[in-house]
């Protein structure tokens, strides 16, 4: 086969897992309820209970309303991001998994097809927030252009953490543990970060990692989005993080799904 | 050869499957036939040694085999959140099938298993006779040219059994090559062209049904008791005067049926007969017959099936 040949398959497959995924949502709309009915629910609950205490004021930067609501975005993203690898780790251990590996399939797909479907789960969501966002007081300064960067930007961060965790998840190779070990660090590097208060006003010992930390630059790049600010050092870090944490856990998750036992 | 670990899951297995014919691996649980079947349909790879499917090696061209293969597992391949149809035009659709072919074919696969009705529902609420029946159409949607069974009727009911039995009959008819897993002596007895007794990772025993049976022992003498009470002292006379070991004497449990090999045909019988005579115990029935594959693969094993 050539490789044109190699990459329509993959992605004509891709495209019938990813119908798949949709297919079972469709038949199953409770399962929205986490990934988008509990966001927005966060969301009220952390702006109502944090969102008055005026700690700290970004120089020029609008209220800290606005400072928290893309933190909590952000958080929502990497809190949902667990459910692809746990998914993929369910249809790994089913005969299902076995059809599939048997089909003269790409192998790619299963992985792809997922994150596909995923990835407009993680739009629906940045887009839900947002609306439910501004009658709490956040302020889209940027119209349509800033929008669409913003769910970029949380579908992109998303990805990035669903990947990572489809490899680990396949990596544990056990339904039981890695949902408790999966969600577990999603929540914390949601805390390490700017998510919910300015760099400079964390602990002193979480600062670097703070810095260093994706939900930091995703939830950065956003603000910037929404204001129309610089994005200029927020954005490279993100990419970088976005294209390493998508391609090394990409290519090793696909290698374990595939590998023969 | 494959090994887990310290367990030789396979050891040795050397067979060939003949194109249009149904070929039977049996043996009991732990034996090697998952193991095997999984080497095969390019789930596993073989520690040692080669297999070649229509010429393929599977583990160097998997593609090649993937493309000739149906596989129908020991667990449904199927996604129990779709409906029948979502799941046959999916897997269809991956195997390399148009759209519209895709349906025609489940359309017509639904027909042959009895599914038509069904199709529109979701796979959880089905049976599970029409889950393996689901599973196997799902398998054909590509008109593989060997299809591979798993234990297709493992945890099935009499009636699905039979259903599921008149489906591989069909296929079989249609000239599909099948290599089929089994602890069921009765299914390998039925269907099966060549029959290859496994047994903790080894052939012990290759031919056809016939065949195997023939190696049990030539015949069984079957005889049956007026008073089932009596079946220890009987068997004690027959051990006796048949000069065999108590443990050859299989007997039922309140029923008065005693069996032995019949090394002699009609002599043995006839010695069993005067054996029972001489120690006054009353017979119903006295006769000579087949073993059965059960008696065989006890024979060849030395296992119970």
């Amino acid at each position: 086969m050539t490789a044109a040949a190699v990459s329509y398959r993959a992605a004509r497959d891709s495209a019938l897992i990813a119908g798949r995924q949709l297919r079972v949502l469709r038949m199953n709309p409770g399962r929205l309820i986490y990934p988008l009915v509990q966001p927005m629910v966060l969301l009220v609950l952390f702006v109502s209970v944090l969102g008055n205490l005026a700690i700290t004021r970004q120089p020029g930067a609008g209220s800290y309303r606005e400072f928290l609501i893309p933190g909590i975005m952000v958080q929502n993203a990497a809190l949902t991001a667990p459910t692809t690898g746990l998914a993929l780790l369910r249809d790994a251990g089913s005969g299902l998994a076995d059809r599939f590996r048997s089909l003269p399939m790409s192998r790619a797909a299963v992985l792809i097809g997922r994150l596909a479907s995923d990835a407009v789960i993680f739009a629906v969501q940045a887009v839900l927030l947002l609306g439910a966002a501004t009658p709490l007081g956040f302020r889209l300064r940027t119209g349509l252009p800033g929008l669409a960067g913003i769910v970029a930007v949380a579908v992109a961060f998303g990805l990035s953490v669903a990947v990572t965790s489809a490899w680990l998840a396949l990596l544990i190779n056990d339904a039981e543990t890695a949902e408790r070990v999966l969600f577990f660090p999603a929540i914390a590097i949601s805390f390490v970060s700017s998510a919910f208060a300015p760099v400079g006003e964390l602990a002193g010992w979480m600062q670097p990692i703070a810095r260093a930390n994706p939900v930091t630059a995703a939830a950065g790049l956003i603000r910037s989005l929404a204001s129309g600010g610089p994005a200029a050092l927020p954005l490279p870090q993100l990419a970088c993080w976005v294209a390493g944490l998508i391609i090394v856990p990409g290519i090793l998750a696909v290698r374990r799904w595939q590998a023969p036992s | 050869m494959k090994t887990f670990g310290q367990v030789n899951a396979l050891n040795g297995v050397d067979l060939t499957v003949g194109p249009g014919t149904l070929t039977a691996l049996l043996g009991p649980n732990g034996a090697g036939k998952t193991t095997l079947v999984r080497i095969i349909a390019t789930l596993s790879r073989a520690d040692a040694g080669r297999v070649r499917v229509f010429g393929y090696d599977v583990a160097a061209r998997p593609a090649q085999v993937r493309a000739r293969i149906g596989l129908t597992g020991q667990y449904a391949g199927l996604d129990e959140e779709l409906r029948g149809w979502d799941n046959l035009v999916l897997i269809g659709r991956l195997a390399g099938l148009g759209r519209r072919q895709a349906y025609q074919r489940a359309a017509e696969l639904a027909g042959t298993f009895g599914l038509t009705d069904a199709m529109d529902r979701r796979v959880r609420t089905y049976s599970g006779g029409m889950r393996r029946r689901l599973d196997l159409a799902a398998s054909l949607m590509t008109r593989p040219a060997l299809l591979v069974l798993d234990e297709p009727t493992t945890g099935l009911d009499p009636a699905s059994r039979q259903q599921l039995w008149a489906a591989l009959e069909e296929l079989r008819a249609g000239g599909t090559t099948m290599l089929l897993t089994t602890q069921y002596l009765e299914e390998a007895d039925r269907f099966a062209d060549v029959v290859h007794v496994l047994d903790r990772g080894r052939i012990v025993a290759s031919g056809t049904a016939a065949q195997l049976k023939a190696r049990a022992g030539s015949q069984v003498a079957e005889i049956r008791l007026d008073d089932p009470a009596a079946t220890p002292a009987a068997a004690r006379a027959l051990a006796r005067w048949l000069q065999v070991p108590p443990g050859e004497i299989r007997t039922e449990a309140g029923t008065g049926l005693l069996t032995v090999a019949a090394h002699d045909g009609t002599a043995t019988l006839l010695a069993a007969a005067a054996a029972l005579a001489a120690d006054g115990i009353a017979v119903a029935g006295l006769a000579l017959r087949q073993p059965s594959l059960d008696e065989a693969f006890l024979a060849l094993t030395g296992v119970a099936a």
